[in-house]
């Protein structure tokens, strides 16, 4: 338990910490945010890992999302510190638990958790102020813009002007050649993908990343905006077929699927690419590809407790926190 | 003194000699030291500061009228190494910040040294004038041009006494060769080369030629999400032009030789401790970042500093330092805070003496510990301006861990940890050491007996 509270506070300060970064003086510092993101890397696993089923921190708006536990089942062995759940405290795990999370149900009962929608509510309030602030206004800070944003022009070099040590960042979304910065470097670097613009003045929009989640999800893209109603349906019939054959085992491995594409979202976001360290399940290759079908809804600004079904039964907390 | 004792014996006590620098509260940021460096024969005492100044101290001449006061160093020369510049093409700013500085040996009346900030390496030259040129035939004595036609007589300009200057001058200006932040520089033993290291590379320059530089490391990946450590530091070797090392920040040291291939992603020699398991926490991977890495004098040895230790390693012996010394070790439980007030993060650097039989670094509370390799004593001191008298004593200070403080020692909790001593450095050849501490620097030697 002590765990779980410790790993829930270093999560805020490290989300606290990469947040700041981007807008201090010198242009954001790859050595301390590699650390950084280490630290976020542990305290979730750790995060994850604590057996605590059903217990909500005293006080703080969230609480863990007992569906973690069977992700964690799919995410393998923990880290070392952390207990790791004993298999019969997984199998313990109702399998429906998982089902109510998806869109469909967004209030509907939790078999063994009928909290979490309450406090997920709750939590929604008690967001505004208090120690969860911070991270969690970070996190719709972050996604506020990208918002906003996605309508504007630029596409993938919107990521490359806040992101300005790593272009490479913008190589992916918009397939451009990568940069010059190799070659001996009398010449100041060119990168045909970015267009400047001030990192200060632009939070870490991602419209890039919405184009690339669009992009992705395909048809369901249609519409400029990231919370693009169109990849929901998308979603959710995946979502559907995908519990069809498993149990709690599938639609485990769906939600970490989900929760790793928040990883790769925000990793995107804050242009600390280090999804590398963070994925340690089996299932890596398939994230990535669920990851950026459910990044654009999972990440919509201001919605994070609200509309949007999957999250709002995420305690946003958890979505956090597993995020990274 | 004996020139060459640096042993830290019983008989070793540290005085204050002098503290440069500001007293008033409210200093600014800009005046904060973040580099300290003599030169080759310890006659040169440099500082860098946030605010991309050098400051150059000069020892004077030992007088023969005050034998038990040796030379003290007086400012020699100021001057403005970095501006701060904004990258437009990134829309970053370049901080001024001055990273490191690192002397050329002498080979003339002049001085060189290099200076870096994050992007860029100059070179400059230090030089003394003494003597003015008078009586131009075409210029008047306050140098505006005379009118032609009042020329009626032709003479030559003569060298006149005036008084000294100093002046430094930018020779060489290294730019655009590194996209990340350049942490090192390091001159080559062959005093033609030198390398800069930053994030993810090592470059390799000519002094003369600005406009080109080999690449000798590139540790980025071709997916910048498999990134999983950086370049902290980089030196060459004292002696073998051919030989540098890096240290990560995973805590592990490579050796590489640049005779093995010009691209030196393979390395010759790898030097890692395994982890403690028993240590292991949230934090493991961040003090475990090795933040400086300094050849010994001999170039047998190499020291690194992570956060909580100082080690030391013998480059025979690739898969465990031969010593570990302790430097506040009290700070293991406390890093979770260290962690929030961003101090798990600094950088301490450490230092050798002349002999290499001593080794010091920074601390917390304006505390820095010398660690002697060979009595395995350990002492920690405080540079502070109640220390301050001329040729007082230094008294050394103990951190109490838990249970009963006694009279003279301070708590953990106690610690003031915005006062910390990132930066030192060890006259070559005496006992003479140069403390930063924020703005002021403190020139401490040993007693005169």
């Amino acid at each position: 338990m002590e765990f779980k509270l410790e790993a829930h506070r270093i999560v805020s300060i490290s989300l606290g910490k990469i947040y700041n970064s981007r807008i201090q003086r010198g242009g954001i510092k790859l050595h301390k945010n590699l650390l950084v993101s280490l630290v976020l890397r542990s305290a979730r696993q750790v995060y994850l890992s604590d057996p605590c089923p059903g217990l909500y921190l005293a006080g703080h708006p969230g609480a863990p999302a007992p569906p973690q536990q069977p992700e964690e089942s799919a995410a393998g062995p923990p880290a070392g510190w952390g207990e790791p759940p004993p298999p019969a405290g997984r199998a313990a795990w109702p399998e429906p638990e998982p089902q109510p999370e998806r869109p469909a149900v967004p209030e509907g009962p939790r078999a063994g958790d009928a909290e979490p929608a309450a406090t997920v509510t709750a939590a929604g309030d008690t967001l505004q102020g208090g120690e969860a602030a911070a991270p969690e206004a970070a996190w719709r800070r972050v996604e506020g813009p990208r918002e906003t944003a996605v309508g504007g022009a630029g596409g993938p070099a919107e990521v490359a002007g806040v992101f300005p040590e790593r272009p490479e960042a913008a190589r992916g979304p918009c397939g451009c050649p990568p940069g010059d910065e190799d070659k001996l470097s009398a010449a100041p670097r060119v990168d045909g993908c970015r267009a400047p613009r001030p990192a200060a003045a632009e939070p870490p929009a991602s419209p890039p990343v919405c184009a690339r989640k669009r992009g992705a999800a395909g048809a369901g893209g249609g519409p400029a905006d990231c919370p693009a109603p169109g990849s929901t349906p998308l979603k959710k019939p995946r979502r559907n077929s995908e519990e069809q054959p498993g149990g709690a085992a599938a639609a485990a491995e769906e939600e970490e699927e989900m929760e790793t594409g928040n990883v790769a979202n925000l990793i995107s976001i804050f242009g600390s690419s280090f999804s590398g360290l963070l994925r340690k399940s089996p299932g890596g290759g398939r994230e990535e590809a669920e990851g950026e079908e459910s990044g654009p809804e999972a990440a919509e600004p201001g919605q994070i407790c609200c509309d949007k079904p999957v999250l709002r039964d995420i305690n946003p907390w958890s979505t956090a926190i597993v995020a990274f | 003194m004996i020139p060459g004792l640096g042993a830290l014996t019983q008989d070793t006590l540290w005085c204050f000699s002098q503290v440069k620098g500001t007293v008033e509260v409210g200093a600014t940021e800009a005046d904060i030291i973040s580099t300290v460096e003599f030169n080759h024969t310890g006659e040169l005492l440099a500082t860098g500061d946030k605010g991309g100044r050098v400051v150059i101290f000069q020892r004077e001449q030992e007088s023969k009228n005050q034998v038990h006061r040796r030379g003290e160093y007086n400012v020699y020369s100021t001057f403005q190494s970095h501006e701060p510049e904004f990258d437009y093409l990134k829309s970053l700013e370049i901080e001024e910040k001055i990273n490191k500085i690192r002397w050329l040996p002498q080979q003339n009346a002049a001085y060189f040294l290099l200076s870096t900030n994050d992007k860029t390496v100059k070179l400059w030259k230090v030089s003394e004038r003494d003597k003015r040129p008078e009586g131009y035939n075409l210029k008047d004595e306050e140098g505006r041009l005379r009118d032609p036609a009042t020329i009626t007589t032709l003479r030559v300009p003569v060298l006149r006494p005036m008084d000294l200057m100093v002046e430094a001058t930018p020779r060489r200006v290294f730019a655009n060769a590194h996209t990340y932040h350049i942490n090192s520089i390091s001159v080559n033993s062959d005093y033609e080369t030198y390398m800069s290291a930053d994030d993810l590379r090592i470059n390799l320059w000519n002094f003369e030629i600005t406009n080109q530089s080999f690449n000798i490391v590139d540790i980025k990946p071709a997916n910048m999400e498999e990134l999983t450590e950086v370049i902290t530091a980089a030196e060459f070797h004292p002696h073998h032009c051919n030989t540098f090392v890096y240290s990560s920040s995973k805590g592990t040291i490579r050796l590489c030789d640049m005779r093995a291939s010009a691209l030196c992603d393979r390395h010759t020699k790898f030097f890692e401790e395994p982890e403690d398991p028993s240590n292991r926490s949230f934090f493991s991977e961040i003090i475990s970042s090795i933040s400086d890495v300094k050849f010994s004098h001999s170039g047998r040895y190499i020291m690194t500093r992570d956060y909580l230790t100082v080690k030391v390693w013998d480059l025979n012996m690739e898969n465990r330092p031969i010593e570990t010394y302790q430097v506040h070790d009290y700070l293991r439980s406390k890093l979770c805070s260290l962690y929030e007030n961003d101090c798990i993060f600094d950088k301490f650097e450490c230092v050798w003496n002349g002999s290499d039989s001593v080794i010091m670094t920074g601390s917390y509370n304006n505390f820095f510990r010398m660690f002697d390799r060979n009595t395995k004593r350990d002492v920690t001191l405080e540079a502070s301006r109640e220390n301050s008298k001329p040729r007082a004593i230094l008294k050394p200070r103990k951190v109490c861990v838990g249970g009963k403080r006694r009279k003279d020692e301070i708590s953990v909790d106690s610690l003031d940890f915005s006062k910390k001593i990132l930066h030192t450095a060890w006259h070559p050849s005496e006992n003479i050491i140069a403390v930063a501490a924020t703005n002021n620097l403190y020139i401490f030697q040993d007693k005169v007996n």
